[in-house]
């Protein structure tokens, strides 16, 4: 049963740990600033802001 | 820049993105094209269980095809057959996408799919053969948890080893719910599993045990996975960012903080101590603030683009997935008050609101993906846009006529209950002309299926148009030959 205890509270700390450090890590690497760039790092020139990239099959637009 | 670097630039880029896309190929398309299995066949199970309801008579007297071996069957084909596979096949290639790596270990991985099929065809026919374990979400005799859990350790490992490679600096949105999941559903699953199956937790803990696993399974791995999806394939295919790349990290954050707790709303007014019920309600009603974050967002990115939902299919897939996010979610929050639940515990209505969440939210988007990913893993159109079509009208329209019918029923249902001087079997009567309204919806459902595993049949053979256009993993001369 200790084990389970153990178990249990190691994951709830860990868990907790852990998504505070990755919070911590993102802000120190920088992740939060710039949304526009981060809203962007998904386009590039090939797929860039303003073209779609989907369409109906047999849709020649 | 000259032209011609400018042109290697972009040649570089289609290369790059399409070499992602060719590693992806093989593992990718074996978990999506399982799950489509799993659906069919998890559709199928449905229709029987709908009919089994309202009409009994109608089927044979098999044991395996009772209410209480067919639910769950249904259950858990669809859940851990057509949504789990289709999410780890979408996670994969998102993850792929995000972090600009080839998809590593993939003999690895297709064997887990094998594995994966395995374990889920055992299980269902366990639970058929009467060998179900009556736990709900954790139906399959728990020696086939064994097979889920080797083959989730290959899918994390496999991100960890993508993202440590990873060659772009800003870590998307997307890529925190996937790692989110990737992370947080073994730990569930094991848990829970270890907790219920292993003895720890009985009686009314493991009642707790239970839904505190079958809710986060929503919560924590269907639910970040579907966002996910929504966060990249709404904004690609539009060509718009997203609207406010703030909001969708507090979005995350929050998730992550509040979701966990609201398993025990499903044990409202049990035999468990009222605090931990408490700390389910307020955990659900907090959800108001990642979900609110979610809808805002998405709908100022799409605004004044709603033109373009005639034009994509994925769009309108993702779209109307989103929506039903936002709708089943608020109904959540709604329903895990005391007083509302007083009304609308163990009534129908808790299936419609379940099946807004998996089918109309998750499956949603995980047809709008599939949809995106397949040309790009095969370098084929889809073949027919009417197929398409009618595989969309019939999820929607059978979605609206699952839900309605059903959340009306069950409310007058609980309503009827709570009254001491209506007798129970008049309640029972009441509620049959939803069950069959259930079934007609169930029908159309299932036609949408169908199309769409024709559709799905036709990618893997080829049948379609060549792609036109920038992404295609071969090289650019060759991409615009056109099969007529």
């Amino acid at each position: 049963m200790t084990l389970v205890y153990a178990t249990i509270w190691g994951a709830v700390v860990l868990f907790g740990v852990t998504a505070v450090a990755a919070l911590a890590w993102a802000v120190s690497r920088g992740q939060m600033q710039d949304p526009a760039d981060g809203a962007r790092s998904i386009f590039d020139d090939e797929e860039p802001v303003g073209v779609m990239t989907d369409r109906f099959p047999g849709d020649r637009r | 820049m000259t032209a011609a670097t400018a042109a290697a630039g972009e040649t570089a880029e289609i290369v790059q993105r399409a070499e992602i896309d060719r590693s992806c190929r093989v593992p990718v398309l074996a978990f999506l094209a399982s799950a489509v299995f799993w659906l069919l066949v998890g559709t199928v199970l449905a229709l029987l269980t709908s009919i089994s309801m309202h009409s009994p008579h109608l089927l044979p007297a098999w044991s395996w095809l009772t209410f209480g071996r067919i639910r769950p069957a249904h259950l858990n084909t669809v859940i851990y057959g057509w949504a789990s596979m289709a999410g780890i096949g979408v996670v994969l290639w998102l993850e792929a996408r995000l972090c600009r790596v080839r998809l590593p270990g993939q003999g690895v991985l297709v064997a887990a799919v094998a594995v994966w099929n395995v374990a889920v065809a055992a299980g269902t026919w366990d639970i058929l053969a009467g060998r179900g374990t009556s736990v709900e979400w954790l139906e399959f005799p728990y020696h086939w948890s064994f097979f889920f859990a080797a083959c989730f350790v290959v899918i994390t490992v496999v991100s960890l080893v993508m993202f440590s490679r990873r060659r772009v600096s800003h870590i998307y949105v997307s890529q925190w719910y996937l790692f989110g999941s990737v992370l947080w559903f073994p730990f569930l699953y094991l848990m829970a599993t270890t907790l219920i199956h292993g003895g720890i937790a009985r009686g009314v803990t493991q009642a707790a045990a239970n839904w505190w696993f079958a809710h986060n399974v929503l919560g924590l791995w269907l639910t970040p996975v579907g966002l996910a999806a929504v966060y990249y394939l709404l904004p690609k295919v539009l060509g718009k960012p997203i609207y406010s790349y703030h909001l969708s990290l507090l979005g995350f954050w929050t998730l992550a903080l509040f979701y966990n707790w609201a398993g025990t709303h499903h044990l409202i007014g049990g035999p468990i101590p009222a605090w931990l019920v408490t700390v389910g309600i307020v955990g659900s009603v907090m959800m108001f603030i990642p979900v609110s974050t979610v809808a805002l967002n998405h709908h100022l990115t799409m605004r004044g683009s709603f033109a373009r939902l005639k034009d994509s299919p994925t769009l309108r897939f993702t779209v109307i997935g989103a929506m039903s996010y936002t709708l089943v979610s608020f109904q959540g929050s709604l329903t895990a008050l005391r007083s509302v639940n007083e009304v609308v515990h163990f009534t129908h209505y808790t299936i419609a609101h379940a099946h807004l969440g998996v089918v109309a939210f998750f499956s949603m988007v995980m047809f709008g993906a599939v949809y995106y990913i397949a040309p790009r893993l095969t370098g084929r159109e889809w073949a027919s846009a009417r197929l398409i079509k009618v595989h969309f009208w019939a999820a929607a329209v059978g979605m609206a006529l699952y839900w309605a019918p059903l959340t009306w029923g069950g409310i007058r249902q609980g309503m009827l209950m709570n009254r001491a001087d209506v007798a129970f079997l008049d309640v029972v009567s009441y509620t049959v002309p939803f069950l069959w309204t259930r079934t007609a919806s169930g029908i159309l459902l299932a036609l949408g299926h169908v199309a769409f595993g024709v559709l799905v049949w036709r990618m893997l053979r080829r049948e379609g148009g060549g792609r036109v256009g920038p992404t295609l993993f071969t090289t650019p001369d060759t991409d615009r030959e056109v099969r007529s």
